[in-house]
């Protein structure tokens, strides 16, 4: 009765917060993402319909910029790139990592343990790192190439890497073990009594595959289609490495070389993001849709049930060849590469000349000179900071919403809002508006943990929402009863059963923050930089050894991150709380 | 002990016409008492002690625990849940998987705001109530290596070590196989009366509300249609719904013949012609429909006993033995009637027999 008579007396705005004890922390953590999450959208918005003076103020409103932007071929052109890239990567990656999670989770392929392998650490490298591997791999001087001048004795190229189908190839690479994943965990998940069903009816193995498998796990492959399709269309590493020097522009690519020029055109940058935003808002509306779908298909087995997987007979040691081709692809001729390019005091083929001059002399380079400690430093801060920050945030937010407290749907938009942002127009948009706010933010590292605790809110979001959705309800409905206040209820029970979620959470985004370059590439300076960005920085500048060595000193650091990362996922599945 | 008037919580359903919830509940329980809701999924029961708890908050009523009002819409006092004090067995248990049982069962004195407890309080406040559910010994578990049975008791000790004026049970026995059902049944109610505390059970198995309430309220569609003693519900039940829901009478319309005194024995004349003589709970004037609830153990096989009894001939169309007893369908005239025997009696497929039961037997129900 106390709360209800102070509730009365000590004015409508503060009694209101009173009644329910959530709401307080409902309101301080709405304003937090509201003010982290909001401003980007808006001034993309602001500087895509307005004109500028040298010095950003706006004198004006326009739509020039669509105009312009509608009106020039190269736009167009660049627009079409993007939707063949992510296209024809999305196929591939599918056809690779589907086939490969199929063999892997469904049949009795040998060699299982090389996929899983292989995701793993491609799970702790940096996209760069790959795609600076495959530029060597399938380039003028790559051993394809050499081979083939070899065989033939001619003097020119098999496969120009420089082209569209090499930008689809790699990206396509790039891809195929999240979907691996991904399908996988899809495959464990499927009532294996349907498919034994078709095999009891007597159907073969491909019959039951084509009629029963596919058309069963098809909502979640195109889920997953669309969800890499919006990915790839937001890529930056293979467009800027691989198309970019052949002039073959994409969106992302030409976002970034609008904002290169002298003086920045903006205008152009902020109205092709918002272009590119639309497509990506519209994209993920119909992912929404489809992963609802394919949740219906989603027919759940009992825990640590472990279903028979198909016999393939004769046709085992094909697959296990798949498997063994797949492993050497992904991970080792990329590995390989960057091995050979760290070990050569210059770039050059695979050759038994090359042999001779090996050297350590790049590794001792990168444990000597301070700079690299110092980035590899900078790295871990700015991804662990942003990590921790996200986790915090999101594990109230998630909380709330899951139980849809008050405020719980416009804390879940909210914090998943850029979700819209392809990584290279969130670099833009924060840098408009950390250019317009009187803090020195702008051109430290502050700005790339900021950008990185926006772009990867909604991945935290999603770990703390599904972690409390596993929690019995009742769990906290008990503590309320047995006396417990709201806050002593999140302290003392959520989130100590959040643990493990908050955990895989955290170590997620880590590893993801590591990995990629669009956002970082345009916040960076000279002074402040995080590893994937001085990757490119080195390339650029042509230091392939130092790369490679760091590269590879960078790869076993985050490995063994990924295996944390995985044992935490495993922990996690297997703990069942509250059932 | 518990009072509740007027207790209405509708939830806006968009699918059907039939909103949930409830609608104008009451009841006042004295000290002591064991209290059960029993219905189906669906009648209000869980909301209604999910209101008592605090977890839902009622659109309109009053709760009061003695003197205490906890909710009451008039005055706009709502006392949040975790300062009512009342202890709670939830249907799933929420045991916390992260604390020993020792720590569990602590957490109620470890976060009550009115009293700072000692910490030798606290270890023998917890050491009574495991004592108290027989698992003395057990806190150093973790809690997630019990049986569900001592979940249960976990969960229970939760609830009561605190010593609250309230105790709430939400169907805490439907987890639990049929034999270990059989042993909480008895181990509940014996608990229950040990340590004197008013309890409110929740629970759609009507053998389990016959044989551990005091008092038990039925719900249908959000309302309370029949409070009653449990021998007064099983053989006086005040509508058709109470009457099928609890051991599946047979029902018969039919029309009373003349006036009757409440609490009376009169005539009805059933559908197809018979007249029966039956007892009038609430009276009734000539020619008022009449809808006869007998029950399948009270009917006879055999000739009556008695001149007052009623006699039907009839013949078996399914005989089914089920162990302890054996059940008939006896054909009599149009309709098929139930019918519970001994173990002993063996009525081949379509025998003819003769059905008998007292005027008191034959209970005339209100429509539901």
């Amino acid at each position: 009765m106390t709360s209800a008579v102070t509730a009365t007396r000590s004015g409508p705005l503060l009694g209101w917060l009173r009644q329910d004890p959530r709401r307080p922390i409902a309101l301080i953590v709405g304003l937090v993402l509201a003010v982290a999450m909001l401003p980007p959208m808006w001034m993309l918005i602001v500087d895509s319909v307005t004109t500028q003076n040298a010095i950003g103020e706006i004198t004006g409103m326009t739509l020039d910029h669509f105009a312009k932007l509608f009106a020039n071929k190269d736009a167009l052109r660049s627009l079409w790139n993007s939707l063949v890239f992510a296209a024809g990567s999305t196929v591939l990656s599918l056809l690779l990592g589907g086939a490969l999670a199929w063999l892997v989770e469904r049949t009795n392929a040998p060699f299982k343990v090389l996929a899983y392998l292989a995701t793993i650490i491609s799970m702790g490298t940096p996209y760069i790192l790959h795609v600076i591997a495959w530029l060597f791999l399938l380039g003028k001087v790559g051993p394809l190439n050499e081979a083939y001048r070899a065989v033939t004795g001619s003097s020119g190229i098999l496969f120009n890497v420089n082209s569209m189908a090499g930008m689809i190839l790699i990206e396509g690479f790039l891809w195929s073990p999240l979907v691996f994943l991904l399908l996988g965990a899809t495959f464990r998940a499927a009532n294996a009594d349907m498919e034994e069903a078709a095999r009891m009816s007597g159907a073969s193995v491909f019959q039951t595959l084509r009629r029963i498998s596919l058309p069963l796990a098809m909502p979640a492959i195109l889920a997953l289609a669309l969800f890499v399709f919006i990915r790839a269309i937001g890529g930056f590493e293979v467009p800027a490495l691989v198309g970019m020097p052949t002039r073959i522009y994409v969106l992302t690519t030409d976002v970034y070389e609008a904002t290169l020029k002298m003086p920045p055109d903006l205008g152009y940058a902020a109205s092709f993001s918002i272009v590119m935003v639309a497509i990506v808002a519209v994209l993920l509306y119909f992912y929404g849709r489809l992963s609802k779908n394919a949740e219906k298909y989603h027919s759940v087995t009992g825990k640590g049930y472990r279903p028979r997987p198909f016999d393939l007979g004769r046709g085992r040691w094909i697959a296990g060849a798949i498997i063994v081709v797949n492993f050497l692809i992904v991970l080792v001729l990329p590995l390989i590469t960057l091995l050979w390019m760290s070990l050569l005091p210059f770039l050059r083929g695979f050759s038994m000349a090359g042999l001779s001059s090996l050297t350590l002399k790049n590794f001792y380079t990168v444990f000597t000179v301070p700079g690299y400690l110092e980035l590899a430093l900078n790295s871990l801060c700015v991804a662990g900071g942003a990590a921790t920050a996200i986790m915090a945030i999101t594990a109230l937010a998630g909380w709330i919403a899951a139980r849809r407290g008050p405020g719980g749907w416009v804390l879940d938009q909210l914090a998943t809002l850029s979700l819209v942002f392809p990584g290279i127009c969130l670099g833009v948009a924060v840098m408009e508006v950390y250019l317009r706010v009187p803090l020195p933010i702008y051109g430290s590292l502050w700005i790339i943990a900021i950008a990185y605790v926006i772009r990867y809110m909604p991945y935290g979001m999603r770990y703390v929402y599904s972690g409390v959705l596993q929690l019995h309800k009742e769990l906290e409905e008990a503590a309320g009863v047995a006396g417990a206040t709201s806050m002593t209820t999140l302290r003392r029970i959520v989130v100590p059963l959040l643990t493990p979620a908050l955990v895989a959470g955290w170590l997620f985004i880590f590893l993801i923050a590591n990995k990629e370059l669009a956002i970082a590439v345009l916040l960076a300076s000279p002074s402040s930089k995080v590893i994937a960005v001085a990757i490119f920085d080195l390339y650029v500048n042509g230091q392939g050894g130092e790369l490679a060595a760091f590269g590879l000193i960078w790869t076993v650091l985050m490995t063994l991150i990924a295996c944390l990362f995985f044992a935490q996922m495993r922990r996690g599945s297997s703990d069942v709380y509250g059932n | 002990m518990l009072n509740v008037r007027a207790l209405t919580k509708i939830y806006a359903n968009r699918f059907d016409a039939q909103a949930g919830g409830v609608r104008d509940v009451a009841f006042d329980l004295p000290a002591g008492t064991f209290f059960t809701l029993l219905g189906p999924s669906g009648c209000g029961k869980t909301t209604t002690l999910r209101c008592v708890a605090g977890l839902e908050r009622p659109d309109e009523g009053r709760i009061a625990v003695g003197d205490r009002v906890l909710y009451d819409s008039a005055d706009g006092v709502a006392v949040p849940l975790n300062e009512r004090g009342i202890g709670m067995v939830f249907q799933s248990y929420a045991i916390w998987p992260h604390m020993t049982v020792f720590e569990n069962i602590a957490f109620p004195l470890r976060v009550a705001k009115d009293k700072r407890y000692a910490r030798e309080d606290i270890t023998r406040l917890v050491d009574d109530a495991l004592a108290t559910v027989g698992l003395a010994g057990y806190g150093e578990r973790p809690a997630t290596r019990l049986s569900g049975g001592q979940q249960q008791r976990v969960a229970l000790a939760r609830a009561i070590v605190h010593r609250p004026q309230l105790l709430l049970l939400d169907e805490p026995l439907s987890n639990l196989d049929a034999a270990l059902r059989e042993e909480m049944r008895a181990e509940l109610r014996r608990l229950q009366r040990q340590i004197g505390v008013t309890t409110v059970y929740v629970t759609h198995d009507q053998s389990e509300a016959l044989a551990m309430s005091d008092l038990i309220a039925v719900m249908d569609r959000g309302r309370i249609v029949q409070m009653d003693d449990p021998r007064a519900i099983y053989f006086r039940p005040a509508n058709e719904f109470v009457a099928s829901f609890i051991g599946s009478a047979n029902l018969l319309k039919g029309t009373a013949i003349a006036r009757v005194e409440a609490g009376g024995i009169g005539a009805v004349r059933l559908d197809d012609g018979v007249a029966i003589q039956c007892l009038f709970p609430a009276g009734a004037i000539a020619d008022q429909a009449a809808t006869v609830s007998l029950r399948p153990e009270s009917i006879l096989l055999g000739a009556p006993l008695h001149p007052d009894h009623a006699a039907l001939s009839g013949v078996v169309v399914a005989a089914s033995f089920l162990g302890g007893n054996a059940r008939y369908d006896v054909r009599v005239g149009e309709r098929v009637l139930r019918v519970v025997g001994s173990a002993e009696t063996v009525l081949a497929h379509d025998s003819a027999i003769t059905l008998s039961f007292p005027p008191q037997a034959a209970v005339v129900v209100g429509n539901a």
